[in-house]
């Protein structure tokens, strides 16, 4: 067994390594060689996808996995601890790794495909090294060389200054939410004494002091990787200037993974939060869904959409893990990984209608479901799984986030998911409709489907969705459930299956009162994309929509602001101090020497004057006369 | 190894009067020997790093009044004396492209290699009064440099330069001699591990800060700005600011208790220093003298990694030295490149450089990334420590501000990356800048990535330093 184990434990090594020596591997590849480079990182997505599965497999069978790596001598060595939680996230970070890698063959604005797969690659081992990291000082190191990547990956996709501009947010939100991780995680290794979390864990962290500190730094870390308001605003400005192999890979599936991950350790593995903590989470939870989904309700750009919807989606999972019950907490793991799948694939489409058509600007398109059919039906399930659609797999983790939610006692938040479930579905009935429905333009007439290996990711994404709808035993038994021992809870009674109940009731009149919605904006503008005009224009809210968009309420512009004027007072007080040792000093000594200078008249009878009056107090001094 | 620790002196110190002479014979001849010279004395400390942890490689030739000629081989000073010697070779052979087009070459060459010559003497003294002759040794070769131009403004800047040094230096030459009063003897190794009072602390402290542009003394070291790119990059980066970090760590670090208090009032002052300069490098629009105040900045993290006292912080505050010496040696020497092909320094007037000079922007992006502490670049561990030092004084205030620098770090930098290399084009520059000044950056810029990569030999270097030299705070 012992053999075994540590033959498994070398396993780890694969979807770690393997990804980063390819990487850097990619980058001595000459350019000129056509789909060498493709085919080499799918095969290593692909081998680190099955080591993944095995790695799955080991540790719901048996047990953890542990490996060790020399480091920082007597500070910390890179500690590798896969337990359930672990190897579920090792999984999804492997797959996704692995769809986008065939899905990003064929998109075109994604820079050069060499730089493209290093990034990809690098992504991955950094993802991966992330998740499985026990100790948070090796934690940290993967975690945050992925703010580099990000920086490239978003500057890549074009060459125009909105896309650089947008590089900078990306790098600096995201970095400065690092430094504040950093110190969160210095603040934890000083009052535990120890930087491994499962040690931590053995003796949980509370609340108060710098314990407090060290909790409300992490959080920042956690939520702005996850995407949550008010640290979210690099995403829709992403989704603009960026490709959607980017979108689909990161801000959809990996940051959320992480995210959402880091959330659930800090929060239930190596802090015991209380209440009013808890009240802050699900609070920011409902904030980030009903802010974000009232912005994505307007928008009129594909992927900007669908990136509002990716922060809003966030509030879903931070809402279920804020309910610190068990109920809540598997609906919030479980809507991390189904929203990685529809998300991914919605941005997948996304890309697929942008490489086939040039646009992304929905009141462009239409009609496209008779041209593109394969994409069209993705769309359409990816659309009603994050929807919460019965039966697919949206709909059971919003369930059991519904049902945490009420079971913590909060059911404000309740109410809050519930309306941001109507504007999600309308939100996608406007989209859907403008884009594969309705007329087609002249121009687009003779659009095709994308390639294939476009739509092989697409179909196996959406083909999840479903799965882990109709057969959501399946992940909750193999996925969910594992996952929530990890972290100490178990959950008492069937957490899958379908439920006729209230919230099922509920999610019909969701739906009822979404598609009325939906006709009536139809009915009053006559255009499809324009299905969101009569809230968007309504009074009150368009003065506040005018301002969002113009980032008054931007946590990045805010800060931009403060820090302008706070360096223009630093740089005051640096000039203070120049004058005072450069100036000053200068000053005063010409002063000086100036007066002096005037005693040197040449008036010989003046020199014998002070040479009198110098002698006789010299005498004096000498004489030592005592006062 | 005795004789090869005064030969690591020697050799660069009257070396640097040899260069006039080549010189007569030909130019070529005169660069070859600079750079000879400067891998010389790289080599040989480089065999003296090897022995550093064994005990007592010592030369000393006894005079009265404390005037004692002693060096003294320790882990500090062979880490030290290693990175700034690699930096000078560095920044030497880059200047061959670089200088050829001014006047002056020969000083130029001669007053690089004496500064190092006297860098190498200043950090392997064992007696604080040769510490402070080569001190000033280093104040004279530096105020020859940053006048190197013969401009009005530059001379002035210069002036400006050796005054405040000079100035601090000789309030500090005042704490030598109360040292000597108090102990009858300067020799480092005699004074090990003994109480010092406060007053000559401070007074030393003045010096310390002077020459590491720490607030109120910090505004020459922008202004020296005027100076060619490689003697601002030698003098700010890698090697002049470093003197007054490397006598903290040496002389309050490794030799006397200092008192708590002492310790305290040095970050509270580094920490404003940090704010201070990162908000400035935020507003000004000069490269040069942005970086130069990325420096200021970066140097308050050193302090408080020295300061923080305890034996892992001070480590980090080691690593923190090695780190940025290469990270801000290979930004300076990119701002010479572009400062050379666009003939201005204004960055108003620049940007999208990153079409015409692609690897001067990779190198300049690296050393950023590193400087701003982002793994896997070496910066990220030296950061990570300091911090973690700062954060085990239990104090919330001091974390704090030098929270806030990190931030404003992270700040000025991708706001000067991005006004340089992506912003709307106005200036372009024609080209890349010459082979040998492009290898230059990139070897630097890589040798910060390859640092962070491995990081467990320096780390282990610098925390074993630390263990055996480390004296801590006074119990009192």
């Amino acid at each position: 067994m012992n053999e075994l184990n540590s033959n498994i434990s070398n396993l780890v090594l694969i979807p770690l390594l393997l990804p980063l020596i390819s990487g850097v591997l990619l980058l001595l590849i000459s350019d000129k060689t056509k789909y060498l480079k493709e085919v080499l990182s799918f095969a290593v997505t692909g081998v680190s996808f099955a080591a993944s599965i095995v790695i799955l497999k080991f540790v719901l069978q048996s047990d953890n996995l542990q490996y060790h790596i020399k480091w920082l001598g007597n500070l910390s060595s890179i500690s590798f601890r896969i337990d359930q939680l672990s190897a579920f996230l090792l999984f999804g970070v492997s797959m996704f790794s692995l769809l986008l890698s065939l899905y990003g063959i064929s998109v075109k604005n994604r820079g050069s495909s060499k730089i493209f797969y290093f990034l990809l690659m690098l992504t991955q081992t950094a993802a991966a090294g992330s998740v499985i990291s026990d100790n948070l000082i090796s934690m940290l190191f993967f975690w945050e060389s992925m703010v580099v990547l990000l920086y490239v990956f978003v500057y890549i996709s074009g060459e125009t200054q909105a896309c650089k501009k947008t590089a900078l947010k990306t790098f600096l939100i995201n970095g400065i939410s690092d430094i504040a991780m950093m110190l969160g995680i210095i603040i934890i290794g000083y009052i535990s004494d120890t930087f491994l979390m499962s040690k931590i864990s053995q003796n949980k962290l509370i609340l108060s002091g710098w314990g407090t500190v060290a909790y409300v730094l992490l959080l920042i870390g956690a939520l702005t990787k996850a995407g949550a308001f008010p640290f979210h605003t690099w995403i829709p400005d992403a989704a603009l200037n960026s490709n959607a192999a980017f979108m689909a890979y990161i801000p959809a599936a990996i940051d959320k993974l992480l995210g959402i991950y880091f959330l659930a350790r800090i929060s239930l593995y190596i802090y015991q939060i209380n209440s009013t903590m808890q009240i802050i989470l699900m609070s920011i939870g409902a904030i980030t869904i009903l802010v974000a989904v009232m912005m994505a309700f307007i928008q009129n750009d594909y992927k900007r959409l669908l990136s509002y919807h990716a922060v809003s989606q966030t509030g879903y999972m931070i809402l279920g893990i804020g309910t610190l019950n068990p109920v809540g907490i598997a609906g919030g793991l479980f809507h991390m990984i189904n929203h990685a799948s529809y998300k991914s694939c919605l941005f997948m489409t996304a890309g697929a209608v942008e490489n086939q058509t040039q646009t992304n600007d929905i009141s462009k398109l239409g009609g496209l479901f008779s041209r593109m059919p394969i994409t069209a039906v993705c769309f359409i399930i990816a659309a009603a799984a994050i929807s919460g659609i019965a039966p697919l797999n949206g709909f059971f983790s919003k369930e059991l986030v519904y049902k945490g939610t009420i079971m913590s006692g909060y059911t404000i938040f309740f109410y809050a998911a519930e309306i941001g479930s109507i504007l999600t579905l309308a939100s996608f009935l406007k989209l859907g409709h403008s884009v594969f429905f309705g007329k087609t333009p002249e121009n687009l007439k003779d659009t095709k489907e994308a390639p294939y290996s476009m739509l092989i990711p697409m179909i196996a994404l959406a083909a999840i969705c479903v799965i882990f709808g109709f057969g959501a035993h399946l992940p909750i038994s193999k996925l969910i459930s594992p996952s929530l021992m990890a972290l100490g809870f178990v959950a008492d009674g069937e957490l899958s299956g379908f439920h006729f109940d209230n919230l099922f009731l509920l999610s019909l009149v969701v739906i009822i009162i979404a598609v009325s919605n939906h006709i009536l904006g139809f009915r009053l503008s006559g255009k499809a994309y324009k299905s969101s005009d009569h809230i968007h224009y309504a009074p009150v809210l368009h003065q506040t929509y005018d301002m969002a968009e113009k980032g008054y309420f931007d946590l990045y512009e805010i800060f931009r602001k403060i820090f302008s004027s706070f360096s223009s007072l630093l740089f005051k007080i640096d000039r203070f101090f120049d004058k005072l040792i450069d100036d000053i000093p200068v000053s005063i000594t010409l002063y000086v020497s100036d007066k002096v200078s005037k005693l040197h008249s040449g008036s010989y009878s003046l020199y014998m004057f002070f040479i009198f009056v110098f002698a006789t107090a010299y005498l004096i001094y000498l004489g030592g006369i005592k006062w | 190894m005795d004789k090869t620790l005064i030969l690591a002196v020697l050799i660069p110190v009257l070396g640097a009067f040899t260069l006039p002479i080549f010189n007569k014979i030909s130019k070529d001849l005169r660069n070859v020997m600079a750079v000879v010279i400067a891998a010389i004395t790289f080599i040989l400390n480089s065999m003296l790093m090897q022995s550093a942890f064994s005990e007592g490689i010592r030369f000393a030739i006894t005079f009265p009044f404390g005037f004692d000629f002693a060096f003294k081989l320790d882990p500090l000073s062979a880490f030290m004396a290693v990175v700034s010697s690699l930096t000078s070779l560095v920044i030497v052979i880059y200047s061959i492209d670089y200088i050829s087009h001014y006047e002056n070459q020969t000083e130029y060459y001669t007053m690089v290699i004496l500064f190092m010559g006297s860098m190498m003497g200043l950090v392997y003294s064992d007696n604080l009064l040769w510490m402070y002759i080569f001190w000033e040794l280093t104040g004279f070769a530096s105020w020859r440099l940053v006048g190197f131009f013969r401009g009005e403004k530059d001379v002035t800047k210069a002036n400006k330069t050796i005054l405040v040094t000079m100035f601090g230096a000789v309030v500090m030459l005042i704490g030598i001699i109360y040292i000597y009063l108090n102990n009858q003897t300067l020799n480092l190794s005699d004074l090990k591990a003994r109480e010092i009072a406060v007053l000559p602390a401070v007074l030393i402290l003045f010096g310390i800060f002077s020459k590491s542009a720490i607030l109120p003394f910090s505004t020459w070291l922008p202004d020296a700005g005027v100076a060619p790119s490689t003697v601002t990059s030698l003098l700010h980066a890698a090697v002049l600011v470093k003197i007054g970090t490397f006598a903290y760590a040496k002389i309050f670090g490794t030799v006397f208790y200092t008192p708590e208090s002492f310790n305290y009032a040095v970050l509270i002052i580094t920490g404003i220093t940090a704010l201070v300069s990162g908000g400035a490098a935020l507003i000004e629009t000069d490269i040069k003298r942005i970086i130069a105040y990325s420096t200021i900045s970066q140097l308050s993290f050193i302090f408080l990694g020295l300061a923080s006292g305890s034996k892992m912080a001070f480590a980090g505050g080691i690593l923190y030295i090695l780190m940025h010496s290469i990270a801000k040696a290979s930004l300076f020497l990119c701002a010479g490149i572009i400062e050379q092909k666009t003939h201005t320094k204004d960055i108003t007037k620049m940007g999208g450089l990153v079409k015409t000079m692609p690897l001067t922007a990779l190198a300049f992006a690296l050393s950023s990334f590193s400087v701003m502490g982002l793994p896997p670049f070496g910066g990220f561990f030296a950061k990570f420590i300091v911090f973690k030092g700062a954060i085990e004084t239990n104090d919330i205030i001091v974390p704090s501000i030098f929270f806030v620098g990190a931030i404003l770090t992270m700040l000025y930098l991708s706001r000067l990356f991005y006004k340089v290399f992506l912003g709307n084009e106005k200036i372009n520059a024609p080209s890349e800048g010459s082979p040998t000044m492009v290898a230059s950056v990139l070897f630097l810029a890589f040798v910060g990535l390859v640092l962070g990569v491995m990081i467990s030999y320096p780390y282990s270097y610098a925390n074993t330093t630390s263990e055996i030299m480390y004296m801590g705070v006074s119990v009192k």
